[in-house]
């Protein structure tokens, strides 16, 4: 990962809510640049190399999404994170995430922020095709898609499999519920009800059950991330 | 369809009152022509064979019976008493003269009226004419008969009872096709209006009723409703905007205070106790911004905005996925969740908001359905519509609460202390309204059986 890959631009006028996007994305080891309306944005957007671009959709001078368009003609690749009020995600914000850019509706928190970050600045790494995932003695085989732990193979639903999937590619990192739902189930909307943790708890239970140590986590109140000890 | 309207329209029946009572009053006049008519013409030909019998009368009085003999040959030789009937009789009613030859039996009387049919053709009559004459009988008991023929007055009365008769059913006739127009016309207006009113129900507050430009009351009625709806689209535009405002005003300071509590939460100098209790926050925190996104939610599916990415989907396919979302929350309270029923049930939607629905619906069925029962999701085509149904063999809803369950906050009394926030029903209302289906809650003995009327796709 180079270094201008861990540069972020947020565009965000609310000084409070922007000063702690900068600490937590800071924080995670983020270089970060702050625009507080949308030709500063503009600007910017068109002067540095960005790994992400978030824009909030209430800007004082342009709306976001115009924001993002003008930068697109400008040339600017970096996906783009849109920040929006519930009220203000319409079809367009909603074809974000198909694509390749993804909005994050408010109120967020700040450790979903930095997962939806993460996500979409690994888009530029390069992918490497590999057939068999390994996180510590877990084994995903893509191929027949079948896990295993030591050898011993475990019993998944395939929907199990795609999860447990998910969370292997995205190893180490906080991967949100609402973030599961979009891409295990391609729904793209909040859960209201916990049922995604009763479903991770199960696979939980497959995969972690009787073993040596545990590796799906539980990050309060935003999702789970899966790594191996030490 | 309209011709039905019509005829069962307020406005066609008083049409109808109106040409009955009018038809009665029209008869009555014409009835009353025809009679007096006929009593005129008759009263005529009366007064005219009164004359003659006084002067042929006379004529024997002056001159006797051989004088009235020739009178009478002389009349009946004169043209322009044709139409005229003459009988004079002995006492022992043998005809002395006369243009009838034999005196009628039935004129047995020694004078008056009679009406009689003639023995014998007239020389200037029909056959067989009817015949109506004055009869007397003179001092010297010879009898006298005057008469004429009034077959033609019958005729002429006819002619008029035809008349009248085809005038008033003709009158009835016009007044009848008359009210038909002038009422389809009436239920044409109102069924536009009407047909405005329910658009505005299903999509929404844009619509307006059409003018015709004719400056009528019509038109006036209808600009006047759309005045009113103008004036109520543009008050909900602005509580709209006002609990937009609320709503974003709130979640920005909530947003930091989110922020903070976070941060504390992940700080280095800080005490297992508070870190739980900061923990506690946020839990109570997120459940008051998903209370705050639901509505909004709920609110923004009721603008009506998202039937623009409306496609067609398989609702089979989306309770399947449901299900199988829901499989590990059955499996916990040790419910069987089950979906049967058809392959494929296409209708035009938004498979986030369907999905939405059929989640909240599962999700109460196993919420509020019995422990280690059973939750059968079916898909079913009846009478062309493609229903969906969420059944549990739970404690079910009294019936009289079936339509309070779906207000906004509403708890069942024994539900208040189980997890949620009265929101989900809201939802599954409004997502069902945006998509034009119909919610039926039925009684499933035990437990409630929910369906969902979606209509098929229009191709």
């Amino acid at each position: 990962m180079t270094g201008s890959h861990r540069r972020i631009l947020v565009v965000e006028d609310d000084p409070e809510t922007a000063g702690q996007l900068v600490e937590s994305l800071t924080s995670n080891g983020y270089k970060v640049d702050l625009a507080t309306n949308g030709s500063d944005a503009l600007s910017r957007g068109a002067a540095g190399d960005y790994a992400v671009i978030t824009i909030d959709r209430m800007l004082p001078d342009i709306d976001g999404i115009a924001v993002m368009r003008q930068l697109r003609d400008d040339g600017i690749a970096a996906p783009v994170l849109i920040v929006s009020a519930l009220g203000e995600v319409d079809d367009r914000v909603r074809g974000l995430r198909a694509g390749g850019d993804d909005y994050l509706v408010k109120p967020f928190s700040f450790v979903e922020l930095v997962a939806r970050v993460e996500a979409l600045g690994r888009r530029s790494d390069t992918i490497v095709k590999e057939t068999i995932l390994r996180v510590g003695d877990l084994a995903l085989d893509l191929v027949s898609r079948t896990a295993s732990r030591r050898g011993k193979d475990i019993v998944l639903f395939p929907r199990e499999f795609q999860l447990l999937e998910y969370l292997v590619r995205n190893e180490g990192r906080i991967v949100s519920r609402a973030m599961l739902l979009q891409h295990v189930w391609d729904l793209h909307f909040d859960p209201s009800t916990n049922i995604i943790d009763v479903y991770v708890g199960r696979v939980r239970r497959k995969v972690d059950g009787q073993q040596a140590y545990p590796l799906i986590h539980t990050v309060r109140g935003t999702g789970y991330c899966l790594r191996a000890p030490g | 369809m309209l011709l039905a309207k019509t005829l069962t329209s307020s406005t066609f029946r008083l049409a109808l009152i109106a040409i009955g009572t009018f038809g009665v009053i029209v008869s009555a006049i014409f009835s009353y022509v025809y009679l007096s008519t006929s009593a005129y013409v008759r009263s005529r030909s009366d007064r005219a064979i009164v004359s003659e019998y006084l002067s042929l009368k006379s004529a024997y009085e002056r001159s006797g019976r051989d004088g009235l003999i020739a009178l009478i040959q002389e009349r009946i030789a004169d043209s322009s008493f044709a139409d005229n009937v003459y009988i004079l009789a002995d006492p022992s009613s043998v005809t002395l003269a006369g243009n009838l030859k034999v005196w009628p039996s039935t004129a047995t009387a020694p004078e008056g009226w009679i009406e009689f049919r003639a023995g014998e053709p007239l020389p200037n009559a029909a056959n067989r004419p009817l015949l109506r004459a004055m009869l007397g009988t003179f001092p010297s008991r010879d009898r006298l008969l005057v008469g004429r023929d009034i077959s033609e007055l019958d005729g002429f009365a006819d002619q008029i009872k035809t008349a009248v008769i085809s005038g008033i059913v003709l009158i009835f006739l016009l007044a009848g096709v008359a009210s038909i127009l002038v009422t389809r016309r009436t239920v044409g207006r109102i069924e536009s209006i009407n047909a405005t009113s329910r658009a505005i129900m299903q999509s929404g507050l844009d619509q307006r009723i059409p003018l015709r430009g004719t400056h009528d009351e019509w038109d006036r009625v209808a600009e006047n409703l759309n005045l009113m709806l103008d004036r109520i689209e543009t008050l909900m535009g602005e509580v709209r905007q006002v609990s937009d405002n609320v709503a974003h005003d709130l979640r920005t300071p909530l947003t930091r205070m989110r922020g903070r509590l976070e941060k504390a939460y992940h700080g280095q100098r800080i005490s297992a106790d508070d870190q739980a209790l900061i923990g506690d926050t946020i839990t109570d925190l997120d459940a008051v911004l998903r209370i705050f996104s639901s509505l909004t939610r709920i609110a923004q599916i009721e603008t009506q905005a998202r039937k623009g990415a409306f496609r067609t989907v398989n609702l089979v396919e989306i309770a399947g996925e449901v299900v199988e979302l829901y499989d590990a929350a059955a499996e916990q309270v040790g419910t069987c969740l089950a979906v049967v029923g058809d392959r494929e049930a296409l209708v035009t939607g938004d498979r986030d908001l369907i999905f939405d629905a059929i989640a909240n619906l599962v999700d109460n069925a196993i919420k509020h359905g019995r422990a280690r029962g059973q939750v059968v999701v079916a898909n079913e085509n009846i009478d062309g519509k493609q229903v969906i149904s969420i059944a549990d063999d739970g404690p079910g809803i009294p019936a009289h609460e079936y339509e309070q369950v779906f207000k906004r906050f509403y708890r069942l009394e024994h539900s208040r202390y189980t997890p949620g926030n009265g929101l989900g029903l809201s939802l599954v209302a409004a997502v069902a309204h945006l998509h034009g289906a119909r919610i039926e809650m039925l009684d499933n003995s035990p437990g409630l059986k929910l369906r969902l009327w979606f209509s098929p796709p229009v191709r």
